[in-house]
């Protein structure tokens, strides 16, 4: 299928830093070899004659389905990174991510609470950073993950001097 | 002590007490059961076996009721208040010392707020709400009924800017020059919902339609299995639907909303009274909707979002204070609107507000060539025809119309629904699109506002309309936010912001 991009024409996309992909790889290993080693133990189970219930069949198809669904997963990382991207604009910044579920979001300068920068082990040891954006709507999830910890900072006090010039009540 | 000045002040001493009565009643209620079914038995007051430790239980239960008192009291005596400077100050606590302060200017809405027993005494609870959706920040129960009312309008005056009007700079006036000028602001009634036409829409209401059909479902079950006892799980479903009748009923009663340079005033309840005013400027969302059975007589409803309310609460008092307008008119709804959004930002608002309220896209589909839509249909984009699929019903509904002051989404065939977002009101906006969506070409546009009821959504436009409006509407936002410059809304330097803008800017 082809994937036409829903964000507006004409706009230069930072992207996040390719390394992100390790970050993200770690993750896919951690959640899904071990749903894939615990969605395995009834087959193991019925291999050794302990359990008499779930044939064969299905005993081995449920940890397969769980493996071919991760690997799908681990071949959309790469994409799904690349996909990441958001755009400094004059009054407002814009972010965007994902290939089947695309999002667009703009977030003004003025509406921004406050600007977080945070980073999990792997990102800190990769040099990594996730910059997190609020404003006074939960709904608001703005969130750039994998910043090299220099362009983090470097946006966080470009954000901030930005809101700070076109702050507006709520 | 008769003005809410800049003195420190203290709540009502009974407050504590009638706060506190349910601790008091379940007190006298254990000590008092016991001898009290002795006595409806003809014993003696004291059971024999503890006549001759009387005087200890008499002096524990003293004791226990006494260090109560006592804690009302010193909580009592620990809680105070002042209005000045531009903030509000509470101090509570004697133990574990809390200190709040609000800025006036920075005030969402107050409320005022009478439970039944705090009316019996002739008391009220003022609640004072930042944009922080947690509780109140500013909680003062109890005052008199007079002086809460005075507290409200001296806040008011002054968050509004009204009382230094005069010379312009002055948090340091004397104390008694500016309770002296807090007088209530006059206001005009503007509409009152009969108890009759309230009962008639909790009839007709979803919950009415969910009844009827557990009824006729378990009454088809106990007949075809012959089985009695699904008569008996309609019990406890009665109950709790008729508590839920009796609460709306009871929050919607004799609701009343009038407008006074304060804002807009909202009074309503039966046993518990509560009065809310929105100051101008401070809603961040409305939602007009329309259940089926509703358009019989052509009733609507009226929510919405409020920086400092936060979502509905479990207990239902959170939905009432969201609500605007519980059962209304079309000139009703009308006159609430133009309360809300005194410019609604286009030259022929009622053609408008009614294609959002009941307008249907031609059958034919407006299409992509005919931008300029039909025109009974009050501007609205829709759906694209290509999508029908994804929506057989709602696609000629679903639709968005900008004017200069306010992005309009309608939504629903059934239940129809039409949202109304200030521009300047807007957080964040975010076009989403899944893969089916993208199949048809479409996509859906998310405004972010303040937790409410209320998440703006418009479904399934057009991805060449939608990616228009993302852009448009970011435009306009910042248009807006422009020329919102104080939060005074009665300062006279604020007078501009709230007189007609310029012309019309369509992205």
């Amino acid at each position: 299928m082809h994937t036409e991009a829903i964000d507006p024409p004409g706009l230069a996309w930072r992207r996040v830093s390719p390394r992100y992909v390790t970050v993200r790889l770690v993750g896919w290993a951690l959640a899904n070899l071990a749903a894939v080693v615990v969605l395995s133990l009834p087959l193991v189970l019925v291999l050794n004659g302990a359990w008499e219930w779930p044939p064969l069949w299905l005993a081995a198809a449920v940890p397969a389905a769980a493996f071919v669904l991760a690997l799908w997963r681990l071949v959309l990382i790469p994409r799904q990174v690349r996909s990441i991207g958001y755009a400094e604009r004059e009054d407002d910044l814009l972010i965007r991510r994902g290939i089947f579920f695309q999002r667009v979001l703009v977030v003004p300068y003025g509406r921004m609470q406050y600007v977080d920068i945070g980073a999990g082990p792997v990102e800190r040891s990769l040099g990594l950073c996730t910059l997190k954006l609020h404003t006074a709507s939960a709904g608001t999830s703005a969130e750039i993950p994998g910043l090299p910890a220099g362009e983090g900072a470097r946006l966080r006090e470009q954000l901030s001097a930005r809101g700070e010039a076109r702050l507006a009540g709520l | 002590m008769t003005a809410a000045g800049d003195s420190w002040r203290r709540v009502h001493p009974a407050s504590p007490f009638v706060r506190g009565w349910v601790a008091l009643a379940a007190m006298f209620f254990f000590f008092g059961r016991d001898a009290f079914e002795r006595l409806l038995q003809g014993g003696p007051v004291i059971d024999e076996r503890l006549a001759g430790r009387a005087p200890w239980l008499l002096l524990g239960g003293g004791t226990v009721l006494l260090l109560t008192v006592l804690g009302f009291v010193l909580s009592w005596y620990f809680t105070r208040y002042q209005v000045a400077d531009g903030y509000v100050r509470v101090n509570t606590g004697f133990l574990f010392k809390q200190q709040r302060q609000a800025r006036l200017d920075r005030v969402q809405a107050i409320d005022v707020v009478q439970p039944l027993l705090a009316r019996i005494f002739g008391l009220a609870e003022l609640r004072f709400e930042v944009a922080d959706a947690g509780q109140s920040a500013v909680h003062l129960a109890y005052l008199r009924v007079d002086e809460a009312r005075q507290l409200r309008a001296t806040i008011l005056a002054r968050a509004s800017g009204a009382v230094s009007g005069t010379p312009a700079t002055a948090p340091g006036l004397a104390p008694a020059q500016q309770a002296a000028v807090a007088e209530e602001a006059p206001e005009h009634a503007v509409l009152t919902v009969p108890p009759s036409r309230l009962a008639g829409s909790l009839v007709l209401s979803e919950q009415s339609v969910v009844i009827v059909l557990g009824a006729v479902a378990s009454v088809l079950l106990s007949a075809v299995t012959e089985n009695r006892s699904f008569y008996f799980y309609l019990i406890p479903a009665g109950l709790g639907l008729a508590a839920a009748y009796w609460n709306s009923f009871n929050k919607g009663y004799n609701f009343t909303a009038a407008i006074s340079p304060d804002g807009i005033r909202l009074r309503y309840g039966l046993l518990d009274t509560q009065a809310q005013t929105l100051p101008p400027g401070r809603i961040q969302a409305v939602r007009v909707s329309q259940p089926p059975l509703w358009r019989v007589f052509g009733w609507y409803r009226m929510q919405v979002n409020m920086a400092g309310y936060g979502t509905a609460g479990s207990n239902g008092e959170g939905s009432a204070r969201t609500t605007l307008l519980p059962v209304g008119t079309l000139a009703e709804v009308f006159a609430m609107l133009s309360l809300v959004l005194p410019d609604p930002g286009t030259p022929d608002p009622a053609r408008v507000f009614i294609a959002g309220l009941n307008g249907l896209a031609p059958a034919g589909g407006p299409g992509r060539s005919a931008a300029p839509a039909a025109p009974d249909d009050g501007g609205f984009v829709t759906t694209p025809r290509r999508a029908r699929l994804l929506a057989p019903l709602g696609w000629r509904r679903n639709g968005f119309t900008a004017t200069d002051t306010a992005l309009l989404i309608r939504s629903g065939r059934w239940w129809r629904h039409l949202v109304l977002v200030p521009h300047q009101r807007t957080q964040s906006i975010a076009l989403q699109q899944g893969p089916l969506a993208r199949r048809f070409r479409v996509a859906d546009l998310v405004l972010h506002t303040t937790a409410g009821p209320i998440a703006p959504r418009l479904i399934q436009a057009g991805l060449d309309e939608g990616r228009a409006l993302l852009d448009a509407q970011a435009a306009r936002a910042r248009t807006a936010r422009k020329r919102q410059t104080s939060e005074h809304w009665l300062d006279p330097a604020d007078h501009l912001v709230h007189a007609p803008k310029e012309g019309p800017q369509h992205g």
